[in-house]
Formats: structure tokens, C-alpha cells, sequence
């Protein structure tokens, strides 16, 4: 069979020409059935890399322990070390100090790897909206799964696993975009400085708090 | 009453401020000059025999005209006595205290803490860092009372000044515990622990594109 090029496929980049192969390569018989297989494998075995910084943790320890056991959809292997782990999961507030540290975790993590943001605190700052908080830690790492609640419940963090195996199951390797990853310099953003400041506008009681400069 | 109110007065006059019991804690103001000697003879002297200090931290109020005050609870573990001393510091003169890590070793992080959230500082304090903001933490000290809540800058300007710390730049060698590990560090590890560098550091092949 032969491959044929998609229209709108990368062309290959100088000196890695076997990089573009796959995205080259149309949505077809072979690709599908070869994504079904590998995310199949990929959603079922995610090894966590959990990031517990405050109460939230405490959440994900009651997850990972027998009564509701993480074991049940392949990830009983907790992995404290970003560099054998697909899944980041961050259980609780970050505060500014820690975005370098997770930043670099992120970065340390192989590809394919996904984030789950866990509590409201890691996914917009909660009810710390003070100096020393990040408002969402989407501000620093790209993030696939956000689980509300303050702390989520065992269930609510199961299921935002389940939707995460959902999207896994849903990639195909023909996409070429999917694990291409930016490398940042110390202080880049990885979302426009705008886009920051909007996503972190103060919102319910801190609406009445200033800013003097 | 404690009846170390009485031995402070009998022992160095007006240097010592007023004193009154507060829920049954006595507390004691004590004049900026001799407060290093004053602290030292709490410790030292037998009779006293302060030797715990149990927190050292400063008080900033909402009357802009009350000074500034800095705070030393003291205990006498041999005693069962307890003693809190302030010292104020007036707002129109250089926030400025001795240390008192000559005295009691546990002051050094607590001096530290206070210098980071109220901007204090402590002559001759061996080692005075920011505790827990990073140490290139530029918008001021978030527990004076003009400092705004979310923070001087602007959320993004947060993000990328947090973003350019070096995470493994805060520490020296004694701090990590590293110290026996020294041959085994990469040697660009090494030699930026020994130079004892702070702060932002370049990562290696920072100049690099990417
Ligand atoms: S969301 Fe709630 S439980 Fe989770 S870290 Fe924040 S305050 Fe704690």
C-alpha cells in the first residue's frame, strides 16, 4: 500500500526528515487501527507523576488508596520522578515559587505526556488570590484535564481520569502537532502576558481589592 | 505580673519601656539602643535564664502613626516562665534592629522571615536572604500594610518574574547537605554552590536558540 502525502502535510524539517514521516502519512486504515492499538496501551497504563502541594493531595492519596484505588484504570504505579511518568498531576495551589520547579518537572517528563489540573486552586488560583499565588497553573504548563471542587472528591478525580483516557483514546499519531513541545527559555511565557492578566482577573470577594501600581 | 519586669528596671533603668500583662502574658517594651544587652542579660543572667527563644516576628498596625513593632517571646524552659519583649521601630527612621543571632541561633530564619514580609533589617545577621519569597522578589513585602494583596505587578509580569528563578540557584552547599557529596556534583554545579551565587543564574546554553 502506498502512502500518499495529506494535502496540508508539514513539510519535513531540515535535518530531522524522519520526524515528518508519520504527518505525512492521511488518516487512514492502517493509522487508525495503529492509534486504536497504542491508545489503547497508552490510556491504560498512564503512570501518574503526582505534584501534591497542599490539601488537594491529601484528595489524591484517598484515590490512590484501596476504596477507591487508581489501580483499576492502570495507574497504581505512582511515579516520583518526572522522567519515567505520563501524567502530571498537580493536587493543590502553586505558588510563584514552585512554577519554576514545575515547569522543569514538565519539561522532564517524555513525551507523550498529559497534565491534570486537580482542585480549584491549581486550576485558577481558588481562594487564593493573593501575591504569592499563580492563578491556574495554565499559566505555566499546558494542562488537559481540570477537576473542580475544593478539595474534588475521590469520584470527581476518577472521573476527570476517565476523561482523560477519553481524550487519549481519541488522538491519532497522524497528527502532527499533538507532541510537538516548545522549549522554554527561563521567564517565557507559554500564553501571551494578556491573555494572563485576563484569565487571572480577580473574581468573586476579591473584587474589591486594589492594585496600587 | 512577671517579676522579671522588676529585675529589668533595677538592672538598666529607663532603657526599659512599659510593661503591662496581657491574657496573662507579660509584655515589656525595651528601648532599640540596649537591646541586644538587655536580651543577652534575660539569657544570661541566672536569675532569669530566658534561654528558648520561642518566635521572634514584627507587628505592623492599621494607625499609620503607631510604630512599627518588633516582637521576642521569650521562655525559660528550666523556669516555666514566659516573657514577650517589643521594640518599636518609628516609622520615619531606618527600619533597623540588631541581631540576635549571636544570642539564640534559632533566630537566624526568623529574622530572615521578618526581613522578607516586612523589610527589616537586622544588623549583622550572618546570612540575610529572603525566607519564603524567592530571592530576587522584587514588588516589596507583602505583610506591610501598604502592600496591596494580589501583589504590585501585573499577574503576567508575576508569572514571567517567577518563571525566570533558577529553582536550584537558593541553596549553598551546607544548606543542601551536600557538602560530603562535593566530588560527585557536575563541576558547573559545584563551582556555582562554592561561589555560593544567588538569585538568577543563566541555564546552561541559555545564549542558544532554543
Ligand atoms: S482546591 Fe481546596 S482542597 Fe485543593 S488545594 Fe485548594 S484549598 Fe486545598
Amino acid at each position: 500500500m502506498e502512502l500518499t502525502p495529506s494535502p496540508g502535510a508539514v513539510p519535513p524539517a531540515a535535518g530531522r526528515p524522519d520526524r515528518t514521516i508519520v504527518g505525512q502519512v492521511s488518516p487512514n486504515w492502517v493509522t487508525t487501527r495503529l492509534d486504536f492499538l497504542v491508545n489503547w496501551a497508552r490510556s491504560n497504563s498512564m503512570w501518574p507523576m503526582p505534584f501534591g502541594t497542599a490539601c488537594c493531595a491529601i484528595e489524591f492519596m484517598a484515590t490512590a488508596a484501596s476504596r477507591f484505588d487508581i489501580s483499576r484504570f492502570g495507574m497504581e504505579r505512582l511515579g516520583y520522578t518526572p522522567r519515567q511518568a505520563d501524567v502530571l498531576l498537580c493536587a493543590g495551589r502553586l505558588p510563584f515559587k514552585l512554577a519554576p520547579v514545575i515547569r522543569r518537572i514538565y519539561e522532564q517528563m517524555p513525551q507523550p505526556k498529559w497534565v491534570i489540573s486537580m482542585g480549584a486552586c491549581a486550576s485558577s488560583g481558588g481562594i487564593f488570590d493573593t501575591y504569592a499565588m499563580v492563578q491556574g497553573i495554565d499559566t505555566v504548563v499546558p494542562v488537559d484535564v481540570y477537576v473542580p471542587g475544593c478539595p474534588p472528591r475521590p469520584e470527581g478525580l476518577l472521573y476527570g481520569i476517565l476523561l482523560l483516557h477519553k481524550k487519549v483514546r481519541g488522538e491519532t499519531i497522524a497528527d502532527p502537532a499533538l507532541r510537538r513541545e516548545r522549549v522554554f527559555k527561563q521567564g517565557d511565557l507559554q500564553i501571551p502576558a494578556r491573555l494572563i492578566d485576563e484569565l487571572s482577573e480577580p473574581f468573586g470577594n476579591s473584587i474589591h481589592q486594589t492594585r496600587s501600581a | 505580673m512577671n517579676p522579671t519586669v522588676d529585675s529589668l528596671r533595677r538592672a538598666f533603668g529607663t532603657t526599659i519601656g512599659r510593661a503591662f500583662v496581657s491574657c496573662g502574658q507579660t509584655v515589656v517594651y525595651v528601648d532599640a539602643t540596649e537591646l541586644r544587652t538587655v536580651l543577652r542579660w534575660l539569657k544570661e543572667s541566672p536569675d532569669e535564664h530566658y534561654e528558648y527563644l520561642v518566635d521572634l516576628t514584627a507587628v505592623e498596625y492599621r494607625d499609620a502613626e503607631r510604630p512599627l513593632e518588633v516582637v521576642y517571646q521569650l521562655r525559660s524552659l528550666w523556669r516555666g516562665a514566659e516573657l514577650r519583649v517589643k521594640m518599636e521601630l518609628l516609622n520615619d527612621e531606618p527600619l533597623e534592629v540588631d541581631s540576635v543571632v549571636p544570642i539564640w541561633r534559632a533566630a537566624d530564619w526568623l529574622e530572615r522571615e521578618v526581613y522578607d514580609m516586612f523589610g527589616i533589617t537586622f544588623r549583622e545577621h550572618p546570612d540575610l536572604r529572603r525566607l519564603l519569597m524567592w530571592e530576587t522578589y522584587k514588588e516589596g513585602y507583602p505583610l506591610r500594610k501598604d502592600f496591596p494583596l494580589r501583589g504590585r505587578f501585573s499577574r503576567a509580569e508575576q508569572v514571567r518574574q517567577a518563571l525566570a528563578a533558577n529553582p536550584e540557584a537558593h541553596y549553598s552547599l551546607e544548606e543542601l547537605s551536600a557538602a560530603q557529596l562535593q566530588d560527585d556534583l557536575p563541576g558547573d554545579m559545584r563551582e556555582r554552590l562554592e561561589r555560593g551565587e544567588r538569585g538568577l543564574i543563566a541555564e546552561p546554553g541559555e545564549s542558544d536558540d532554543g
